[in-house]
């Protein structure tokens, strides 16, 4: 193997324990830096060093990662989804309780077991929702006073349905009560529970999409201090090429565009899950919520006849919010995010009922005007065709068939997105591993030719 | 002496013991430092004054407020009302009236049939049935107790009925019919409770709704209460069942409705006000005044009253005859 005698000085005691035990190798690095085998092996070291230091910083990232996107999926999205969920279903008690009094009478038992499906699934979505609040305080109030005031307001609901029963108008003062504690203090808080909710799972996405720097500088430096190495040892050696550094160079290559490849595509898979995903349920879940309100407002102004606060002109207010062909209708924003003809027909139908129940309210309003208040309420509550409560079960399924379905492509994009990341990290620390071997054994096979 | 050791190892532990007890203080894990009551919408402790009735001096006016327009001859049959308001109101097909649809007894929403019912909406379906010969034709406008005169004025309503205090203050901006009825101020409590005058309830709780003679009255008592003002008198009721508030205070016929849909209050001292109520008109429509006057002498005179009266009033309030008409 020997070809050409070495020109400097033969090798410094203690070499050759050198690789076996890095350690004392340190010690020995002020007296034999000076000579070429000391300092070859404190090449070997910074780079065996380097190596694993890439490596672990690499994997650890990845594995952060991983994990960040397994919370998205598993408890980010879900959280935002049971805040929307809590919100629709206390906004639906609500106007469900105000549509039962409007009813009069013993209360149809349709209304009835509805109003209570709204209270358990609040219930159940406000558990969801206050599973993981962590260590956010404002969320925290949130769910503190919806904890507090969610008893508070269907024991006042139950009260006023005992006054209902023997004919006292005390029962809608305690209707109007329970009414003004729900839009006064629980939705609000619900709605701002959503929002943190919503802002986390966007914020989560951002982090999960940035670009591990760290990582790739440290990679690139280890890749041109192999190459320098390499440079070096071939012009005191004049061999082209150590076959053991040769290796550790494409090993860290590889996983050097393996990761920035996975990494790109994982990046584009969430963002494809943000926009066509989250960011429409986002818009669906706000016009969601107008139309929720629209609702609320015209049973209370039918409960009030006008006497109380002006839901007729919050309703006005509101209105423009669902309604037009532009951007400004929030179902026309929804309907341009939508990434499949089949959500988009589903908005369409949602966007038609919308009318539909506009016209009905409309007629409503009308009635009431002419001083036909029992057929107004006809309209609002009964479940003729033409009726708005039959067009606003209709856009609810409609906005709830649309909502699932951008939950549904938040979840196929994201978890596409995991894939691509799959076997990265064994892969990373293998091809670590086999840098770290090749240096070794690389640097090894030229000192031992100072022997 | 043998038993010194164990009495030792006693008195070490029992040391520990106590040292172990004094280091730890329990953290209540779910501390609640205020509860929040729940509150009828719109209830305001001690507001401003919001009622005409504010002006230093009222204007003078016949007979406290009591003597109204004199009806001229007799009342056209429904269906041919004379040129004017009257008229108007006959083509539009519709009787606007102003109204309550909370206070028990007068003006309330039957929660079982949906329909508005009480003294008040009696005299309502009186005035519908002589203008267009049916007593239905009516569009309910429920007004709170504050909106009444403005309501008037701006013509949103033909007339009010809601159990409305004629007095010259109000006079001075709309008309009012010959009295129909005669309530007076006087105290609603817990059954339990041993007050029976005003006066004791110096710094206490009493509740009344904005706008009303009664909400003046006790801004005014002496000594100073705290008057907690609602919306409507449903609300003071469940202020009053939910310990919101010590007392209730406005007129007895009110009250008794509130008596009569809990048996665990009671009506109790002297009434210490006359509140004659009449039926508001805007003050332009003299001619519906006259017209509302013939209506009601009629219902009088006919017992239409009075089998309203013992249908609603009589079972709470006692026997009572219709008050006699005094015009200016």
């Amino acid at each position: 193997m020997v070809v050409t005698a070495p020109r400097e000085a033969p090798p410094a005691p203690g070499t050759r324990r050198v690789l076996g035990t890095p350690l004392s190798a340190v010690r020995q690095l002020t007296r034999s830096a000076g000579t070429t085998p000391g300092r070859l092996t404190v090449i070997a070291v910074g780079l065996v060093l380097l190596t694993v230091l890439t490596g672990l910083v690499g994997a650890l990232a990845l594995q952060q990662k991983q994990t960040t996107i397994d919370n998205l999926v598993e408890h980010r999205e879900p959280l935002a989804a049971a805040a929307q969920q809590l919100y629709r279903s206390l906004s639906d008690a609500d106007a469900t309780a105000a549509s039962a009094f409007l009813s009069g009478g013993t209360e149809p038992e349709a209304l009835r077991s509805r109003y209570e499906r709204d209270i358990a699934q609040a219930g159940a979505a406000l558990a969801k929702a206050s599973s993981d609040v962590g260590d956010d305080t404002q969320a925290q109030a949130q769910v503190q006073l919806l904890n507090q005031q969610l008893p508070v307001y269907a024991s006042l609901v139950e009260t006023a349905r005992t006054n209902n029963r023997q004919g006292f108008p005390a029962g809608a003062a305690y209707l109007r009560e329970a009414n003004g504690l729900m839009r006064d203090k629980i939705l609000p808080a619900a709605n701002t529970l959503y929002r943190i909710d919503f802002v986390r799972l966007g914020a989560e996405q951002e982090d999960v999409r940035s670009f591990p720097w760290a990582t790739v500088v440290l990679a690139v430096l280890l890749l041109a201090a192999l190459i320098a190495t390499q440079m070096y040892l071939t012009r005191r050696t004049n061999r082209l090429i150590n076959i053991g550094l040769a290796v550790a160079t494409v090993a860290v290559l590889l996983s050097l565009i393996w990761g920035t490849v996975a990494m790109l595509f994982m990046s584009g898979g969430v963002a494809d899950g943000q926009r066509n995903g989250s960011a429409l349920a986002e818009v669906l879940v706000r016009a969601r919520i107008v139309t929720l309100k629209l609702r609320a407002d015209e049973t209370l102004t039918l409960v009030t006849r006008g006497d109380g606060p002006d839901y007729d002109g919050d309703f006005t207010k509101l209105r423009p919010e669902v309604s037009g062909d532009t951007e400004a209708n929030l179902l026309v924003q929804a309907k341009n995010l939508a990434s499949s003809q089949q959500v988009a027909d589903e908005i369409q139908s949602a966007i038609n009922n919308t009318n539909a129940y506009l016209t009905a309210h409309d007629r409503i309003r009308q009635l009431d005007k002419d001083g036909k208040y029992q057929e107004a309420v006809d309209a609002a509550i009964k479940d003729a065709p033409d009726s708005a409560a039959t067009a606003f079960a209709k856009l609810d399924e409609n906005l709830l068939n649309a909502l699932n379905a951008g939950r549904q492509e938040f979840l196929n994009q994201t978890l596409t997105a995991r894939n691509a990341l799959t076997g990265l990290v064994p892969g990373a620390v293998v091809l670590a591993l086999l840098a770290a071997a090749g240096i070794t054994l690389g640097v090894a096979q030229r000192l031992r030719e100072y022997r | 002496m043998r038993n010194r050791m164990p009495m030792a190892a006693v008195i070490v532990m029992a040391l520990f013991l106590s040292a172990c007890g004094s280091t730890g203080t329990l953290a209540d894990p779910a501390p609640v430092n205020t509860v929040e009551r729940p509150r009828p919408v719109g209830a305001a402790e001690n507001p401003t004054a919001t009622s005409g009735s504010a002006a230093p001096a009222p204007p003078s006016c016949p007979a406290d407020g009591r003597a109204s327009i004199r009806p001229t001859g007799p009342l056209p049959p429904p269906g041919q009302m004379p040129d004017g308001n009257m008229r108007t109101i006959q083509q539009r097909g519709l009787l606007k009236a102003g109204v309550d649809q909370n206070t028990f007894l007068f003006g309330f929403r039957n929660p079982n049939t949906g329909q508005l019912e009480g003294f008040d909406i009696d005299r309502v379906h009186e005035i519908a049935a002589a203008i267009f010969g049916d007593p239905n034709k009516i569009q309910y406008v429920p007004l709170a107790s504050a909106d009444r005169i403005e309501a008037l004025k701006t013509g949103k309503v033909d007339v009010v009925v809601r159990t409305f205090t004629a007095n010259c203050t109000r006079w001075a901006d709309i008309n009012f019919s010959a009295i129909y009825y005669v309530a007076g101020q006087r105290l609603l409590v817990d059954k339990s409770s041993t007050v029976t005058d005003l006066k004791q309830l110096g710094g206490k709780r009493v509740c009344t709704q904005t706008g009303s003679t009664s909400f003046n009255t006790l801004s005014k008592a002496d000594p100073k209460l705290v008057v907690v003002a609602t919306k409507t008198w449903s609300d003071c009721l469940i202020m009053l069942q939910q310990g919101q508030a010590d007392a209730i205070s406005t007129d007895d016929g009110i009250l008794a409705g509130m008596a009569a849909q809990d048996p665990n209050v009671k009506l109790v001292g002297n009434r210490f006000t006359q509140e004659p109520y009449g039926i508001g008109i805007p003050k332009r429509n003299e001619d519906m005044v006259r017209f509302v006057n013939s209506v009601l002498e009629k219902s009088i005179r006919d017992g239409a009253w009075q089998a309203s009266y013992n249908r609603w009033l009589r079972p709470s309030i006692g026997d009572a005859s219709p008050p006699v008409p005094e015009y200016r």
